[in-house]
């Protein structure tokens, strides 16, 4: 027996801003958040004029100093610890209800920063004098949840994935399950990443890294700006969401995945493991794909990504492609990796309680392959009842979550 | 969404007591142990130990394109699936019949196996900057590589996902391959657990204090000073129970039941006997046991005097008994050590290959204990049983509980 699952709290950490209605106002203006970054921001090495979209956090957000003294390099686990956070005040979830609830958290790479710590360290101290006796348990990447779970005072499933940057929606469907088959009533789920050097240096080796600010689905686009973020949405049983009164954003009616097994980083040009994804979600969510109002895409602005999706839409929904809005809220808050998915995810909720969805900003002139209906500039009011979020990742990993208007 | 029994109709490792189930067993029983003074060029600092697999050459188990340039724990991940493929019947080069690319897929236990690859990489980057290092390390020394490359090497097309639950992530590996299983999203999978540890974590948890002297490592003893890291990959392939008893395929077990469970205090031996408690009973509460259906508990316990002490009180407040009639307790990881991400698999396989032969290997090294009331294993023990449980702890504050059976009437199609 499946059980409905429905959202009953969102929180987000963005270059936006961390509150739900500015980040949303601002989202439906096509403001866009990537900008040269500051050196206190963030650097890498041999590489200069990054742009990003960083996340400013209010000092109300500082990290416990029982979490970690250092806040630059535990960055990660405070943007998760301050998105779950929102998510918990939001959904007015009661001190009981958390002894079985849990979480469950994707990042792409959250404690990178710990490992470049330890080498600039090591550079300059000499190899293994850097390394403390607490790097071991700081470098664990459970620990992200284990942060939140703690604060949040959680006893139940705490989960994380690495599923490079569609872990947010892995994430997302894992807590879905939970929730679905009964083995959980409450359970948090996200995403949360900040700015790495590995990702910048690997992306810019790769020819991935924008040089400039990203444009998804332009034809001049030339790869992908990051950002930082962390988001997460509670999941919660229908019936005991109604029970204790609690707003419903919307239903998470399910989800559906897939691997490539096609190439280490690129995706398949056709998209076919996407669609698959995207068919899964469908059906197994009871969902007829003309009922879709809402994609939004992964659209990382690179041209494999954005042109596999290109074709996944046109498998996907066939002579309709052309009159689906799409979007990708990433040129305006970057890349956020692993957390990204996860913001998407409270983006389609805004966009089912808002009936309007976000556009893509900086999109000058559409590939011609994009035959899509690129929502542009600015939010579009429409009749919104069901929105389908995909997202992908290096190594081939797709996961897509289909939401609709609360019940 | 059904609730399909799943069962067990694969398994493979390779581990530095063995690269099959039954020899793993057989040097359980001869009570082997692994672990040898640290091998590490940072062993100067203690006289801690570790278990390393001797000579690992993962060509030797399976030829995947790009195996030389993946990490250590995406090799010993690779070798371990391969492994437990061919003896599903799954590998069509060793005459099996392999599945069709859609309906496999793959769930990897190795969330802090990149650690390794990752700190060469980054170490290249802040030391010769990125125009000098190889593009081509980046993509391998992501988390989600052994993922990534799993299911490329395999061609496993219906999922892949890569946990980090540390120490609990082949446990919730198991928990959720079998959730996928059972919401039809694939006919089989493979899931694995690999890890090797990072000369800088086993550096850093030598500087906490964790780590036992490699002559003093003991695993619930009185005499337990800390614990000792070992390597393996081990993997299971798990298939809806109708659809192998379809296939005639050989079983080894079921999987009846899951818990997971969170403190956030696992160093608190009070809490963390709660918590785990707590995990063991909705897992026998998931599977419609009581303590006195289990036949055979392969504990985690790892050396650690705290979490050896949480485990043993837990173990013994869900089994609740007295009396000299006592489920046997073993711990695979007095022999193995430590192996974070993989060690629930290679119990949950010891636990299988033991529950088959009816005999649980003894605890090596244990002469006494230091919580009462538990059947510890001192000599191969006889299981009367055939059901077993299996736990596991991670160092933020997961609690697991896993339970398999091999009792006709668990395997038996309803």
């Amino acid at each position: 027996v499946t059980r409905r699952v429905v959202i009953t709290g969102c929180g987000l950490v963005t270059a936006a801003g961390t509150e739900l209605d500015r980040v949303w106002a601002a989202l439906m203006d096509g403001t866009c958040f990537i900008r040269p970054l500051r050196e206190a921001e963030f650097v890498a090495p041999g590489m200069e004029g990054l742009m990003g979209a960083p996340v400013e956090l209010p000092a109300s957000d500082a990290l416990d100093a029982a979490v970690d003294t250092d806040a630059r390099r535990d960055r990660c686990a405070q943007l998760a610890l301050a998105a779950a956070r929102r998510a918990f005040a939001d959904a007015a979830l009661p001190r009981e209800a958390r002894a079985d609830a849990g979480v469950a958290l994707g990042t792409t790479m959250g404690q990178e920063r710990q490992i470049a710590d330890l080498s600039d360290r090591g550079a300059a101290s000499g190899g293994p004098a850097a390394v403390d006796a607490g790097f071991g348990a700081r470098s664990d990447v459970q620990r992200l949840a284990g942060v939140v779970a703690a604060q949040e005072g959680l006893g139940g499933p705490v989960l994380v994935n690495v599923t490079a940057c569609a872990s947010g929606n892995a994430a997302t469907a894992w807590a879905y399950d939970l929730v679905a088959t009964g083995t959980a009533d409450v359970m948090a789920a996200g995403g949360a990443d900040t700015f790495t050097r590995l990702i910048y240096c690997g992306f810019s080796r790769m020819g991935a890294l924008s040089k400039g600010i990203c444009h998804p689905f332009d034809k001049d686009r030339d790869g992908v700006s990051f950002g930082e973020g962390a988001a997460f949405i509670v999941l919660e049983e229908l019936e005991h969401a109604r029970r204790r009164g609690a707003r419903i954003y919307a239903e998470l009616a399910g989800y559906g995945i897939s691997n490539d097994a096609y190439h280490l980083t690129a995706p398949d040009p056709n998209g076919e493991g996407f669609v698959r994804a995207a068919r899964q979600a469908l059906a197994t969510t009871g969902t007829d794909p003309a009922a879709v109002g809402y994609v939004s895409a992964h659209g990382t602005g690179t041209q494999y990504n954005d042109l596999a999706e290109a074709r996944t839409m046109k498998a996907l929904f066939g002579e309709r492609a052309p009159r689906v809005p799409i979007s990708s809220v990433k040129s305006m808050l970057g890349h956020t990796n692993g957390a990204a998915s996860a913001i998407e995810n409270v983006v389609c909720a805004l966009a089912l309680v808002n009936q309007t969805v976000p556009p893509t900003a900086n999109l000058r002139t559409p590939d011609p392959e994009m035959d899509l209906d690129l929502v542009r500039d600015k939010g579009r009011p429409i009749a919104l009842d069901v929105c389908l979020n995909l997202s992908a990742g290096f190594g081939g990993f797709n996961v897509c979550t289909v939401l609709k208007r609360a019940p | 969404v059904t609730n399909e029994r799943i069962a067990i109709t694969g398994a493979g490792l390779v581990t530095p007591l063995g690269d099959t189930p039954l020899a793993l067993h057989a040097a359980l029983l001869e009570k082997k142990r692994a672990i040898a003074p640290l091998a590490s060029p940072l062993a100067e600092e203690g006289a801690a130990g570790e278990a390393r697999i001797a000579d690992f050459d993962a060509t030797r188990y399976a030829n995947v394109r790009g195996m030389r340039l993946y990490g250590r724990a995406t090799r010993l991940g690779i070798c371990a699936t391969k492994l437990a493929l061919v003896d599903a019947g799954h590998d069509a080069a060793s005459g099996g019949t392999a599945l069709p690319a859609v309906d496999l897929g793959i769930v990897a236990a190795t969330g802090n196996g990149y650690l390794e690859t990752a700190i060469e990489y980054d170490r290249g980057l802040a030391t010769v900057g990125p125009q000098h290092t190889n593009p081509a390390l980046m993509p391998i020394a992501l988390p989600s590589a052994p993922g990534a490359a799993i299911a490329l090497g395999f061609g496993a097309k219906a999922f892949s996902i890569t946990l980090a639950d540390g120490g609990a992530s082949s446990l919730d590996a198991l928990a959720l391959g079998a959730r996928l299983l059972a919401s039809g999203r694939a006919a089989a999978c493979v899931v694995v657990g690999a890890f090797t540890p990072a000369a800088e974590a086993v550096l850093a948890a030598f500087r906490a204090g964790a780590l036992a002297p490699a002559d003093a490592f003991r695993v619930l003893d009185r005499a337990h000073r800390g614990t000792a890291f070992g390597e393996a990959g081990a993997a299971l392939v798990l298939e809806p129970l109708t659809r192998a008893r379809a296939r005639g395929a050989k079983l080894l077990g079921v999987l009846a039941g899951f818990g997971t469970t969170f403190t956030p205090a696992p160093s608190e031996p009070a809490s963390a006997e709660t918590a785990l408690a707590r995990a063991c009973e909705k897992a026998l509460s998931a599977a419609g046991w009581s303590g006195s259906d289990v036949g055979l508990v392969s504990a985690g316990a790892n050396g650690a005097p705290a979490g050896d002490r949480a485990e043993a009180a837990a173990l013994a407040r869900v089994l609740g008994q007295r009396g000299d009639a006592r489920t046997p307790v073993t711990a695979v990881k007095a022999g193995l050590g430590e192996s974070v991400d993989a060690a629930g698999m290679v119990q949950a396989i010891a636990a299988l290959v033991a529950l088959g032969e009816k005999v649980a290997p003894p605890i090596a090294g244990l002469e006494e204990p230091e919580v009462a009331g538990l059947g510890y294993a001192l000599a191969p023990a006889a299981i009367e049983r055939r059901r077993a449980l299996v736990t596991a702890r991670s160092e933020s504050g997961s609690c697991a509980a896993l339970l398999l059976s091999c009792e006709e009437s668990d395997t038996h199609v309803v």
